[in-house]
């Protein structure tokens, strides 16, 4: 079990030039759920996730996680969250490997890579592969290992699955469940029919606002909701 | 969690990856470049060659002694890289004059050699100019002039006085010989007439030689443009990247902090590769430096060590540039539009003495022109604190603007 409790989302506001992006978003998830936030281009999901990751500043809210704010206490936010962003954060010329290992120390890259999370995603088949010479999914699965090296509790994922062919696909789904079954925690942003089959719970972010939707496989009426 | 030494490590090995290919570039440009300089200092010294005063002589000239010494100007004096002399007729000298092939006309009066012979000095060459010639050289070749014309007639008696001499005195045999060892001296006397006048050279830039003046120079503007010869370092940056250093704990400040180090070694691996065949033209003295003259390539070394500062400070202002820039191709641009400007006005081009006040004070504030002060004192032995100063001021501007930019980054979607 990675977390005991689970987090809570507050209230999370933020305004660009005066323009509200996002209007008191709120949610909770416990460990071992996944929720999935949907929304169209432009909408504010990367930016839920990114204030959520501590890369931008929300100007009101909290995020709760075992009784800390993390937004107050932002030097906590690199123990807890591993944050995958819509693109690849990688160094073009070095290896798996040697990205790997600016993330984390040696060791526990390679613990993680005979028995942890890089193994079920399949990193161990390319570590000497400069990043330049992967594929689309090799990439997105090297991502995904810089982000989880170091254990994470929570996994924040922004268009996990964007432009990977099913294979590729299946390979991350496969891994996320086993993340979720060791009592992780994922928050997605998504447009993905097969990413939100993961997700138990499902919120659509429109205008700002966050509101629960309950998802029933029906993408056609999810898009509609979405208009 | 992502510590600052690892990003660091990261980004030199990266930097090491390019470092070939970098010093392959360098290697090039800098043959290319010393190519180009050296076929434009020749073209230059073949059109300053060709380029001569033509002075029409005009008169008398068949006296075999006048003649012998306007052939000595002609074959062995310094001055023939610069005058020509033509006999012609007055009237086509005069025509000539006019229609501007000639640039002046000397003008030998018919009854010289007998006012000469008879030791008279009343009856001069002269020396004519076409009208608007007021400038100094005209008034240089009129003093010449005169100073020919003194000399020639002052010769000539004392020529023709030692031969009456010795021919009154029953000595005519010796004529010969004597009248030669005074005319070899008074040819020494006119031919090594630099020794007249002491010449004092002030120098450029706190009495810097040319020669190591345009050395410091060559080397500044090398670092100066280095941005554009490393420029690979900054292709392929992703903004995901910086987002996800920050959720990493590695905020903009370390984020510079690493890469500027690294790219810092990047710098310093490209002069060590370039300095290297410098120390050893030096050592084998093919700059020909007068202050560094028979010492070999050992000053260079401590001008290396001079340049540190500096090094820190342009690689911290490349790295501001291309952070601030929208994408590889302004970066680039803005490299370059801001080395050449800055370097031009610094005067890593022409020596900054040479601009208007108003420029030289522009030129001197500039980041360019604060490091050329530092590194002119320092060579001229007049270092001061204030310009180590201005460079460190200016390197933690640059820095400070280059974290700024990439706080602004990372907040982009």
């Amino acid at each position: 079990m990675r977390i005991s409790v689970g987090v809570g989302v507050k209230g999370i506001k933020k305004a660009y030039k005066g323009k509200p992006v996002l209007i008191d978003a709120t949610f909770a998830a416990n460990p071992g759920k996944c929720v999935g936030i949907v929304g169209s281009n432009g909408s504010g999901k990367s930016t839920l996730l990114s204030i959520l990751a501590g890369v931008r500043k929300a100007d009101g809210g909290d995020f709760l996680c075992e009784d800390v704010d993390l937004l107050r206490c932002p030097g906590m936010i690199p123990r807890v969250i591993g944050y995958v962003p819509q693109g690849e954060p990688l160094m073009e010329e070095l290896t798996a490997w040697d990205n790997l290992c600016m993330c984390c120390d040696k060791r526990a890259v390679k613990k993680s890579l005979s028995d942890g999370a890089l193994r079920l995603l399949g990193v161990d088949g390319f570590l000497k592969v400069p990043v330049r010479h992967m594929s689309g999914g090799m990439k997105k699965r090297l991502s995904i290992g810089c982000s989880v090296v170091s254990n994470p509790k929570i996994l924040l994922l922004d268009e996990p699955s964007a432009a990977l062919d099913p294979v590729c696909k299946e390979n991350i789904r496969r891994y996320l469940e086993a993340y979720k079954r060791e009592g992780g925690i994922v928050v997605m942003a998504t447009h993905d029919a097969q990413d939100l089959e993961l997700c138990d719970d499902c919120y659509i972010l429109k205008d700002g606002i966050l509101q629960a939707y309950s998802y029933d496989g029906d993408f056609h009426k999810l898009a509609e909701a979405l208009m | 969690m992502t510590n600052v030494s690892g990003y660091f490590f990261a980004q030199l090995k990266r930097a090491l990856k390019l470092a070939p290919a970098q010093f392959l570039a360098d290697f090039l440009i800098c043959v290319c470049a010393g190519v180009l300089v050296y076929l434009l200092v020749a073209q230059g010294a073949a059109e300053a060659g060709g380029t001569k005063y033509r002075i029409g002589m005009v008169g008398d000239l068949s006296d075999s002694y006048l003649g012998f010494g306007i052939a000595a100007l002609q074959e062995m004096d310094d001055s023939r890289f610069m005058i020509e002399l033509v006999g012609m007729p007055e009237e086509e000298a005069e025509d000539a004059l006019a229609r501007g092939e000639l640039y002046a006309v000397m003008r030998v009066p018919d009854d010289l050699m007998e006012a000469v012979v008879s030791g008279e000095n009343d009856s001069l060459i002269t020396y004519t100019a076409a009208e608007g010639q007021r400038g100094l050289g005209t008034m240089v070749m009129g003093e010449i002039t005169e100073i020919a014309s003194t000399l020639v007639t002052s010769s000539q008696s004392a020529i023709f006085a030692m031969q009456r001499v010795l021919l009154d005195r029953g000595r005519g045999e010796e004529l010969g010989r004597a009248t030669d060892r005074l005319n070899l001296s008074l040819i020494n006397l006119v031919l090594s007439r630099s020794g007249f006048g002491e010449v004092e050279i002030l120098g450029y830039a706190d009495g810097l030689s040319m020669e190591l003046y345009y050395f410091c120079s060559a080397f500044l503007l090398f670092l100066l443009l280095s941005g554009l010869l490393n420029c690979a370092f900054f292709v392929r940056r992703s903004t995901a990247l910086t987002q996800f250093l920050k959720a990493r704990g590695v905020g903009a400040s370390c984020q510079i902090a690493g890469e500027y180090l690294a790219y810092l070694c990047l710098v310093c691996m490209g002069l060590i590769s370039l300095s290297l065949p410098v120390a050893l033209l030096l050592e084998r003295g093919m700059f020909g430096i007068p202050e560094w003259e028979g010492m070999g390539a050992y000053p260079f070394w401590g001008f290396l060590r001079t340049l540190l500062p500096v090094i820190f400070m342009f690689a911290a202002l490349q790295f501001f540039l291309f952070e601030a820039a929208e994408g590889i191709v302004n970066g680039i641009l803005l490299q370059f539009l801001c080395g050449i400007g800055m370097g031009y006005l610094a005067g890593y081009f022409y020596p900054a003495a040479f601009f208007p006040e108003r420029m030289q004070t522009v030129g001197g504030i500039l980041p360019a022109g604060a490091a050329a002060r530092y590194v002119e004192e320092g060579l001229s032995g007049h270092a001061r604190a204030a310009s180590l100063v201005a460079v460190f001021a200016y390197f933690t501007l640059f820095f400070a603007l280059a974290v700024l930019a990439r706080k602004k980054r990372i907040g982009r979607e």
